[in-house]
């Protein structure tokens, strides 16, 4: 059992003390993931990365409620959320990007699958998914275009590429108010289990975006507006409401460049929406969701923070922490994921990194998500320290090994509250990754 | 008087003639390095021989000219992402000479001229170019 902080402490220094670089990078993700390189860049460049990983909780049962002693949710490996510990192929991606017409830069595009098993791939059996099909027009001068179905601008954790991302697991509040999920139902209807009705949105929409970048000495400054669906990917809208995005950032580049260039950035956006339920809490719900943070890399140091509140559509969750679809243990209700059409929430996390050689680097996060703030007794807080360390055997290839200390809490009630003794429940999570990119 | 004549005519054409062969007529070593196919790797690559060319023997000692034609024309297209270290390469004598053969077949498929880099010398084609160079004494390289 993996409890104690200090026996966690000692768990991380060992894995620490074992491994021999990252990046909260101040990358320019608007030009990189939407613009080709002018008059240099192929006609079709095949590439992609693969991410095996390994995971693991101590699988403590629910201590209290309905569904006690049944298994925990958040002690579970996501996608499947049927065992505590074991491998997977979380990502397994691969794309082909370039400008179709090479003598003509002002056309390009962006073309990528998904053949993991995650969030995107596992609502649909496990089937390969289209996460990106977009074009770019970059004819005007200050207003490119991007149309089809790409990362929307927003949170920095979403925004940025996934193969340079320091971390394995996304922080709280991304995960619960960024990674949406898409239900047909809130989740009060007997019976249930209220499973998300296709793949998360994975920080994507579909639609048209008008962005650029500009440069002032050594400053980058970047804008991007966006209409989309707000329906996540692979399907066409379902409501009236059209998704708008906000972004702006404002960067002074130290070196480099791409996606591990030095720099130092400040952004902010917003997304505003509504959502359509069709099953149990039908109606149309307002959901918004608003960021602003920086992030610096210089030498062997980079850093990172950022803020995010939300209103309307907070996911929150499960009955009684157990896995959706599981009987409770008289038999008389089942459990399912939850959705509070008029919440709010917010969240925000710390990070810093360090690498010591070129090889390894060492990285610290920490972040909290408060979830539904507007009521207390639904109120839940968790906060999540994770220690982290990265291997670079090259420029392409790196193992990740995480140690999150997990902690949860429903801070209005009583300690001996049915809810908090659940949440006492979640366990910490080691976890290793691969990335192989190509 | 017309002595005077005689004398400005003659350091015009000096003037005239000097630049363009300045770089060339004092080196040791003469160098056409020739890019010709699409691949944005072989734009990078052949910068980089270029530079590690002048840095070796010193900018006054070598000769370096870089040939493009065929769909290697596009490095010295205006826009192209490597146009700041082209200017680099310019302030250190080497030059660019694109084949006129690839632009107007570019021309034809884009349905306008393409705009290349103010330094880029238009040269009937880019093959002959190299062939000339050669038999000057150049040595070709295809990075």
């Amino acid at each position: 059992m993996i409890k104690k902080p200090s026996e966690k402490i000692l768990i991380v220094a060992a894995i620490i003390g074992t491994m021999a670089a990252s990046t909260a990078q101040a990358a320019n993700w608007l030009m990189l993931q939407g613009t080709e390189r002018d008059a240099a860049a192929p006609r079709a460049k095949v590439w992609g990365f693969i991410q095996p990983e390994y995971s693991s909780t101590s699988n403590t049962p629910l201590q209290a409620g309905p569904w006690k002693g049944q298994d925990a949710i958040f002690n579970q490996m996501r996608p499947n959320l049927k065992s505590n510990k074991g491998f997977n192929v979380l990502r397994a991606r691969l794309g082909v990007r370039g400008t179709g017409l090479p003598l003509d830069s002002n056309v390009n595009y962006f073309l990528l699958a998904e053949f993991g098993n995650n969030g995107i791939t596992a609502g649909d059996n496990g089937s390969a998914k289209l996460t990106d099909a977009s074009v770019t027009l970059n004819h005007i001068d200050g207003a490119r275009f991007r149309v089809g179905q790409f990362k929307t601008p927003g949170s920095e954790e979403g925004l940025q590429a996934i193969h340079v991302f320091d971390y394995i697991n996304f922080t709280g509040a991304t995960n619960g108010l960024l990674l949406e999920r898409f239900f047909d139902g809130d989740g009060s209807a007997a019976g249930d289990a209220n499973r998300p009705n296709g793949s998360v949105g994975a920080f994507r929409d579909i639609g048209i975006q008008m962005f650029d970048t500009f440069k002032v000495n050594d400053w980058e400054h970047s804008y991007a507006v966006m209409l989309g669906n707000g329906n996540g990917i692979n399907r066409a809208d379902n409501n009236d409401s059209m998704e708008t995005y906000l972004y702006w950032s404002s960067e002074q580049v130290y070196a480099g460049a791409g996606a591990r260039r030095e720099g130092w950035k400040l952004f902010a956006w917003n997304q505003d929406g509504k959502r359509t339920l069709t099953a149990a809490g039908a109606g149309e719900y307002d959901r918004t969701r608003s960021g602003l943070g920086t992030t610096f890399k210089k030498g062997k140091q980079r850093a990172g923070f950022e803020y995010i509140t939300a209103d309307g559509m907070i996911f929150n969750g499960s009955d009684g922490g157990a896995v959706p679809g599981t009987l409770n243990n008289l038999g008389t209700a089942t459990a399912s994921f939850n959705v509070e059409t008029t919440g709010e929430a917010d969240g925000y996390y710390l990070h810093y990194g360090y690498a010591l050689t070129n090889e390894l680097e060492l990285d610290l996060r920490y972040d909290v998500y408060n979830r539904m703030t507007d009521v207390a007794a639904k109120e839940r807080k968790f906060d999540t320290l994770t220690v982290g360390a990265q291997y670079f055997f090259n420029k392409k290839s790196r193992l990740i090994v995480n140690y999150e200390a997990r902690n949860a809490e429903a801070p209005n009630l009583a300690s001996a509250h049915a809810a908090n003794q659940i949440l006492d429940g979640m366990d910490d999570r080691l976890s290793a990754q691969l990335l192989i990119i190509f | 008087m017309r002595k005077f004549y005689k004398s400005l005519i003659m350091l015009a054409a000096m003037a005239f003639i000097f630049p363009v062969h300045a770089a060339n007529d004092f080196a040791e070593k003469k160098i056409v390095l020739q890019i010709s196919d699409n691949d944005p790797f072989k734009q990078t690559l052949v910068l980089n021989v270029a530079n590690n060319l002048i840095k070796h023997y010193g900018q006054n000692k070598v000769a370096v000219e870089i040939v493009a034609f065929g769909p290697g024309l596009r490095l010295l297209f205006e826009k192209n992402a490597n146009s700041q270290r082209i200017d680099g390469l310019i302030t250190n004598n080497v030059t660019f000479s694109a084949c006129e053969n690839t632009i107007a077949s570019m021309t034809k498929i884009l349905g306008h001229t393409p705009t290349l880099h103010a330094a880029a010398k238009p040269v009937p084609a880019g093959v002959v170019r190299i062939i000339d160079l050669v038999e000057e004494g150049y040595t070709l390289i295809k990075p």
